[in-house]
């Protein structure tokens, strides 16, 4: 575990700091815990400061343990335009992350799965460290899908299943397409409510390069953006329609979408 | 992956070839049978690239690349741009070098070596040579370039096209997971891919019943009706220091490569003769 700790190279370890926190309700960690399942994509961004700012603070080892501040930060990171900002709110999501596998949630998927999510958010700009986290991202991301495969619609599967189709390839990296159509494959089948289920299988099928799969391409990016346009998904819902549109863009389909 | 340090070159030589330049100069990396898409491949050369210009102090964004892993389109772009300087494999810098000018500039330099040698590997016990796999199937991705294959890896001996039912693959583990289970008859290999077997679980026992002579590495090639002496000489030198660097360094290790080497044209000359004379 030491290894592992230790080898989140290169990331941002000074912290955003927000503005208007005088309008915060007084709440606890505890209470935030409480209703942590309504701290999400829904949430306003003010209502996830507050709740950072406190969880910044606790020492309470029963909240810490938990992923609910990492997730608060991914929540953050992920609807921040500014890269540098983005960065430092996901790397803390890390240190949150990190902070919980020390005081013993090593056990919750959910932990793994968004120190997993915020370190690729941390990396991804950057390709040398992208490149020195990738065993690390592959460790988080197999532990979260053996503990809890089905936290955020698949997210395990989903997130596993890209990593192996954007990595490079053996020999060089951990890429492997067979495995990124397997698992992406099944977070379809068994996660199909979820839109980015539907267009990463997409870019799995379209990276094949087979003029057969095709037609399974435009249905199931037809399938995803359906279900981005129809459902709520709060503040995911921008972020989530650009990568629709780029990948609408690189694959050049712009005609009806097939029933 | 096949050869991926071909993107890493890709990321230095657009650094030093474009200084003070007013426009930003296109360098064509031409990765055939790599499974990278050229998206992808662009994105990660535009990162390397903004690493080297900071750390050269040359303008931000002075520089971008054209990607791409089909040979067709790389003999298309080749054409249609006259690219100063390339990235390509050694088959296309062959079948290229003649109608565009082309020299060596510099090779990568992997594990202390600038040269490799191609295998064929089968079920361990299953054949003994390559006459045996005649109408048998081969998959591998250095088949992109079955011209290549057989000049310079069979030294003409075997024409892939012919003598074998070629499977070409963009994936060199499918390929081998494919051997495993018996759907393929035989592959073929570079270094790199030999080099990390060890790391793949198989179910069935390797062995290679074909091993090339020493072929050279390639990596960035000039046209020598647009480019200076002086120019190329600068890009040999400027990519010899850049894995001394502390950051190209880093870039260097992600890729394997230890260094860059000058290139030099007598190197090749084996391989334009077996490429010439190759049936």
């Amino acid at each position: 575990m030491l290894v592992f700790l230790v080898s989140c190279a290169g990331l941002q370890r000074d912290y955003v700091q927000f503005d208007r926190l005088s309008d915060c309700p007084k709440q606890t960690a505890a209470m935030l815990a409480a209703k942590q399942s309504q701290l999400g994509p829904l949430s306003d961004t003010h209502t996830l400061a507050c709740a950072l700012t406190i969880l910044r603070d606790t020492q309470d080892p029963a909240v810490r343990r938990t992923s609910l501040g990492s997730r608060v930060c991914l929540h953050l990171a992920e609807r921040e335009a500014n890269q540098e900002k983005r960065e430092k709110l996901a790397a803390e999501g890390v240190d949150f992350a990190e902070d919980a596998l020390v005081q013993g949630g090593d056990g919750d998927g959910a932990v793994h799965y968004y120190l997993a999510t915020n370190l690729g958010l941390a990396v991804r700009e950057h390709i040398t460290l992208a490149m020195e986290n990738l065993g690390r991202l592959e460790h988080e991301m197999k532990r979260a899908l053996a503990l809890s495969p089905d936290i955020d619609d698949g997210g395990p599967l989903r997130v596993l299943g890209m990593l192996y189709l954007k990595a490079p390839a053996w020999p060089n990296g951990i890429g492997d397409r067979d495995k990124a159509l397997e698992l992406l494959a099944k977070a379809v089948k068994e996660h199909p409510m979820h839109p980015l289920n539907h267009l990463f299988y997409a870019q799995a099928l379209w990276g094949e390069g087979d003029e057969a799969t095709l037609v399974q391409v435009k249905a199931e990016f037809a399938l995803g953006k359906r279900l981005l346009a129809e459902g709520n998904w709060g503040y995911r819902k921008a972020s989530w329609k650009k990568e629709f549109d780029e990948f609408q863009q690189e694959y050049g389909e712009v005609g009806p979408t097939p029933q | 992956m096949r050869k991926a340090y071909l993107i890493l070159i890709a990321s230095l030589l657009a650094s030093f070839n474009v200084k003070a330049a007013p426009n930003p100069e296109m360098i064509l990396v031409c990765y055939p049978g790599g499974s990278v898409n050229a998206k992808d491949a662009n994105g990660a050369m535009s990162s390397m690239l903004r690493v080297i210009e900071r750390v050269g102090q040359w303008q931000q964004n002075s520089f971008n690349s054209l990607f791409t892993a089909k040979s067709d389109e790389c003999r298309k772009q080749m054409a249609e741009k006259n690219p100063k300087f390339a990235i390509t494999s050694l088959g296309l810098y062959l079948e290229l070098r003649t109608s565009h000018n082309l020299v060596p500039v510099v090779q990568p330099r992997i594990k202390g070596r600038t040269s490799e040698r191609y295998r064929v590997m089968v079920q361990k016990d299953k054949y003994k040579g390559l006459d045996e796999l005649k109408g048998k199937t081969m998959g591998g991705t250095v088949l992109e370039e079955p011209a290549f294959v057989g000049k310079i890896v069979f030294a003409g001996k075997y024409d892939p096209a012919t003598f074998f039912v070629l499977k070409s693959s963009n994936q060199a583990i499918r390929a081998l997971r494919a051997l495993d289970k018996g759907e393929l008859d035989a592959i073929i290999l570079n270094e790199q891919q030999f080099g990390g077997l060890a790391s793949l679980p198989m179910k069935t026992p390797l062995e290679a019943i074909f091993t090339s002579e020493e072929i050279p590495l390639m990596g960035v090639v000039a046209n020598s009706a647009t480019t200076t002496a002086e120019e190329r000489a600068r890009f040999g030198k400027a990519l010899e220091v850049m894995c001394t660097d502390t950051e190209g360094k880093k870039l260097c290790e992600l890729f394997g490569v230890e260094a860059f080497a000058t290139a030099n044209a007598a190197v090749f000359e084996p391989m334009v003769k077996l490429w010439t004379e190759g049936k």
